[in-house]
């Protein structure tokens, strides 16, 4: 991070002003002087794409980028919609770090900002807390279901499953911990997907068929039904290891674009690309839990959705002449 | 409402829909008489509606009733018959003038006087609240209907208000929940619908918390809905919880009895729902729904409790899944739950000729399978092999993969040939079969490290060098195994120095907890330079990481932990004593020794060591019993042979063919044995065979340049 800080970031105001600084002639007048200047961060189409676009851009991420450095402080002031807003990039931001990372570039600037949102995840977390499930086992009654055992008898055991290991402090990525960390933020992003924009968890799922790396096997057919990957010609995203730690976060926010409430058909068709290319990268190593995960997914993606019942009409009204003169009736009444 | 826009609007939709609406009403008098019964029933008396009886069933059944139609019924009625022409908007409009809250209001003390007045006046009573019943299920409905109009509009925040309000409205007529029998089907449907639609409006809203909530009530309060209703509500939450991406506070634990089981999270949540769901099926209570086991797949495999997914996939009764796709399933379940062998003995019965032999999914896993045991391994050739067969005649994506696991086969079977000459041909058709597999897929790096890995152990330390360098670079050094296989390929080259740079490199890339193996092998290329005062403090600060570590995870290890990745304890015992004893600090070697013992009491290490101590203390009886204590502990001991090998060599020619025995032995198992190469040569030169005992040396001497400071393989 540059020694010539920029004034602090203590409000949506001042985030949206020093990103117009920032970003200059890339941001239009008309979202700088915006009334909600949180809500045009977190989902304005221009904002998004022009720091998107910088985030893709060449040589983004190094440790005097003044825009890692901006999403580090919106994110660092604990205002909670900047924070949503910084959130918003994580996929483009996880993305273009990923695959540069194999290169072993320098990203000084964007390890800042995942390490700032992997240090709250863990606060958040609590030290040393392993995120865990408890299996339900339907011998023990639940507030949906009864169950027969007399309420006397003991409990039975449950099973408990780590969903995802304590998150140690780290204060630099280590590429070991590299999966790890992006792992955790990703979680972090999770959480919060019902806030994020459209735009947003398409940037993600579009990362994710780059970083699976067999987009070549999907089939002929389906590769031309679906929309092209966007592709800025710049550079290009590659594939990086996806240990399970980072594959297991990737698949939860893919199940989310893919069978969560967003309703956008277009989402859908990209997020079970993804989770194709997925499927495919598990089957390369014969990864039997990935393998077990992501063919539910695509199978998912395959079924229709049952709709809501419609109303039914039992008994037809025979009468129209006179259900007319009633309705007539009615409407004049309501002058 | 305007009627001005209701003209204009019923002008604008095709009026040949509507039937002729030219016949006049025949009951307009009756009409009027019946208004005066409906006095004051409506909130706006003024525009009261002149209402035709007609010949409508709602209305008709209504009047029998000794209830008439008032104004909110007969909008109900005709919204309605809108809405069931599909004029939404028109429906809509219509719907407008309905005064809910007056509605109810009207409902209510008939309907909740119920239970009081129910034994002294039955038959009244009864009459009344089917009647009354009747008026609030018209109303209800319509309001029903309003909020689907809504929804069809797009207006899901309005839908979802009008539905709630449905059913506050029932909430506040039927204090005490639905009652199962006293409630006219019509409403109950009208309830049922509501209820069921409720939180699909708030989700399409976005008001997420809100659908919670809804959802929570629909399956939480008494609606009296029926088993396949229930069943589409619950799976409906089940989804929103594993994929809506909103945190969600557990249910309250009110109204909990004790040992029950209360969701803490939506993944708890939504598991406990699909296994309820998948309960129900199996009792026969609704119809098979093949998403609720993907869901449940899904969510117990991000979870990673495949064995318990395994159950649920066993309980399926037959005729659901063909049966060769549940053992492959099942198997992929065992498999990740580290149940190799169910899960080997399912594809088994899969792959038999008469089920699906050329399945190949199952096929590779039953490869990848056996691949990872020597004894299984020919087995799993036998696999890779149809695999890649069948691969070639399909689309020939998973060619490379099956060649993959060919090639892993071929090498774990090359360890357990019987003859050297088998041994070789495996170990060409090994690497044959990973170069074919890297020509088809050049982007996976777990091909190149296995290919890697092969070239090390086959001695071919050139082309290990490349691929553990290649493996690095793909993987922007962020696997351990990489770093690791780099620094020992250099260190068989003898490039100590060079395999302590990427080791520091590696230790700079890893997190202080996961230094232990890099800060093992530092310790032993100080060793292998002959540096022991640096090779002491190596192990130091291992065994203070190590010692680190047992502290803070306590002595409970709960196995879940990477395991592989760790140093025990008394490992870094060992390797002090060995480098104590080598700079013949016996004192030193022996305290390790006595640490080293008391962490593992039977370890072949330990007792091998210790023979070695009492063999340079020319204590020749004691050493050798300490070896065959260690041969005892693990059969096929190495070290162990060999040093009984040579011990034995120098006893004197009667000795000679045992000697021989016991390093031959120890080179079946590990032909790479400089040591065993070596003590075989002496054996051969002490009885004569001079040729023989020239070659033995000479592939000792071979060996010596390529031996790395520990096995290529993860201990």
């Amino acid at each position: 991070m540059p020694n010539d800080a920029p004034p602090p970031i203590h409000s949506a105001k001042d985030a949206l002003d020093a990103l117009a600084g920032i970003l200059g002639g890339a941001l239009p007048g008309s979202v700088a002087s915006a009334d909600d200047p949180a809500a045009a961060l977190l989902s304005d189409p221009d904002v998004a794409s022009a720091v998107t676009g910088r985030l893709r851009g060449s040589g983004s991420g190094a440790g005097n980028d003044t825009l890692c450095r901006w999403l580090y402080d919106a994110f660092r002031s604990n205002v909670a919609e900047l924070q949503l807003a910084v959130l918003r990039f994580v996929p483009t931001l996880a993305g273009v770090y990923l695959c540069r990372a194999v290169s072993r570039k320098p990203l000084a600037g964007f390890e800042a900002v995942l390490l700032a949102l992997y240090a709250h995840a863990a606060a958040q977390r609590g030290a040393g807390e392993a995120e865990t499930v408890s299996l339900p086992n339907l011998a023990n009654p639940s507030p949906y279901h009864d169950a027969k055992v007399p309420p006397k008898g003991k409990p039975v055991d449950l099973d408990v499953a780590v969903l995802s290991q304590p998150l140690e402090p780290h204060g630099t990525v280590r590429a070991t911990r590299r999966a790890r960390i992006v792992g955790a933020v990703l979680q972090l992003y999770h959480g919060k997907l019902a806030h994020m924009p459209l735009s947003s968890k398409m940037d993600f799922c579009e990362f994710c068929v780059a970083w699976a790396g067999t987009n070549s096997k999907l089939d002929g057919a389906d590769k031309q039904r679906l929309p092209p990957a966007p592709d800025g010609g710049a550079e290009k995203w590659r594939r990086v290891p996806l240990p399970w730690e980072l594959f297991q976060p990737v698949l939860q926010i893919v199940a989310h674009c893919l069978l969560g409430p967003t309703g956008s058909d277009e989402l859908k068709a990209q997020a079970a690309r993804a989770a194709e290319c997925l499927y495919w990268r598990a089957t390369e190593t014969v990864d039997a839990r990935a393998v077990l995960a992501t063919r539910s997914l695509v199978r998912l993606s395959q079924m229709v959705e049952e709709p809501i019942p419609e109303p039914s009409f039992s008994g037809a009204i025979e009468n129209m002449a006179e259900l007319e003169a009633m309705r007539a009736n009615i409407l004049n009444n309501t002058k | 409402m305007a009627a001005a826009e209701w003209d204009s609007r019923s002008e604008a939709s095709p009026t040949g829909d509507w039937p002729p609406a030219a016949a006049a009403s025949p009951v307009k008098g009756k009409a009027a008489a019946l208004q005066e019964s409906d006095a004051g029933a409506s909130a706006s008396g003024s525009s009261e509606a002149k209402v035709d009886d007609g010949n409508i069933q709602e209305a008709e059944s209504s009047l029998r009733e000794g209830l008439s139609l008032n104004y909110e019924e007969a909008r109900a009625l005709l919204g309605r018959l809108e809405y069931q022409r599909g004029n939404v908007e028109a429906a809509l409009r219509v719907f407008d003038g309905i005064d809910l809250q007056a509605a109810i209001q009207r409902f209510q003390p008939s309907l909740s006087e119920k239970p009081l007045s129910k034994r002294s006046n039955k038959l009244r009573s009864d009459s009344s609240n089917s009647g009354s019943q009747h008026a609030a299920s018209l109303v209800l409905e319509a309001i029903y209907l309003k909020s689907m109009s809504l929804q069809k509009l797009g207006k899901a925040m309005e839908a979802a208000k009008q539905c709630k309000s449905v059913l506050d409205a029932v909430e506040s007529i039927f204090q005490c929940g639905i009652p199962g029998v006293m409630v006219e089907p019509k409403l109950q449907e009208t309830v049922s619908k509501s209820v069921e639609l409720l939180p699909e409006l708030w989700k399409q809203a976005g008001a997420y918390q809100e659908a919670l909530a809804s959802y929570r009530r629909a399956l939480l309060s008494q609606w009296n809905l029926d088993d396949e209703c229930c069943t589409r509500i619950q799976k409906r939450f089940a989804v929103f919880l594993l994929y809506g991406g909103v945190e969600v506070t557990p249910p309250s634990l009110a109204s909990q009895t004790e040992g029950s089981f209360v969701p803490r999270n939506n993944v708890e949540e939504a598991i406990l729902l699909l296994m309820i769901l998948l309960k129900k099926w199996f009792l026969g209570k609704t119809h098979w729904d093949p998403s609720v086991m993907e869901h449940l797949t899904f969510a117990l495999s991000l979870c990673g409790q495949t064995s318990i997914l395994a159950k649920h996939l066993e309980e399926v009764l037959p005729g659901i899944y063909p049966r060769t796709e549940r053992w492959y399933s099942l198997a992929l379940c065992y498999f990740a739950a580290s149940h190799n062998e169910a899960a080997l003995n399912l594809l088994r019965k899969s792959l038999n000729k008469n089920e699906s032999p050329n399945d190949i999914m199952a096929l590779l896993l039953a490869a990848k399978i056996c691949g990872s045991n020597y004894l299984l391994s020919s087995e799993g050739v036998e696999y890779a092999k149809r695999a890649v067969k069948d691969s070639e005649s399909s689309d020939g994506h998973l060619k490379s993969v099956a060649l993959h696991v060919l090639g892993s086969c071929l090498s774990k079977k090359s360890k357990v040939a019987s003859s050297d000459h088998q041994r070789s041909l495996l170990q060409t058709e090994a690497l044959k079969s990973l170069n074919e597999a890297i020509s088809l897929d050049r982007q996976n790096p777990e091909l190149i490290f296995d290919m890697g890995i092969e070239y090390a152990e086959q001695r071919n330390m050139h082309a290990a060098l490349k691929c553990a360098k290649e493996f690095i670079d793909a993987t922007g050094g962020s696997v351990s195994k990489g770093w690791r296989l780099l620094s020992l390929v250099l260190s068989a080259q003898q490039r100590y120095s060079e395999a302590e740079v990427v080791t520091d490199a590696a230790l700079d890339e890893t997190a202080k907890w996961e230094q232990g193996p890099l800060l093992r092998i530092r310790a032993k290329l100080k060793v292998a330079q002959s540096l022991p005062m640096e090779a002491v403090e190596a192990y130091r600060t291992l065994l203070a990481l190590v010692q680190a570590q047992r502290k803070a995870y306590g002595s409970a290890k709960n196995g879940t932990e990477d395991d592989e990745d760790k140093v025990s304890e008394f490992e870094v015992w060992q390797g002090l004593a060995n480098l104590y004893s080598s700079l013949s600090y016996w004192r030193d070697a022996e305290i390790c020794l006595q640490k080293a013992k008391a962490l593992k009491t039977y370890s072949a290490t330990t007792l091998h060591a210790e023979g070695n101590i009492h063999e340079v203390h020319e204590k020749i009886q004691d050493a050798l019993a300490a070896y065959f204590n260690a041969l005892s502990m693990e059969v096929e001991h190495v070290p162990s042979k060999v040093s009984i090998g040579a011990l034995l060599s120098k006893q004197g020619p009667k000795f000679l063919p045992v000697a021989r025995c016991f390093l031959s032995d120890a080179l079946r198992l590990q032909p790479t044995n400089r040591m065993a190469w070596f003590y075989l040569g002496e054996v051969h030169k002490q009885d004569g065979r001079l040729a023989d005992a020239a070659d033995c040396f000479q592939a000792a001497s071979m060996l010596e340049d390529s031996d790395p400071v520990e096995s290529f393989r993860s201990p």
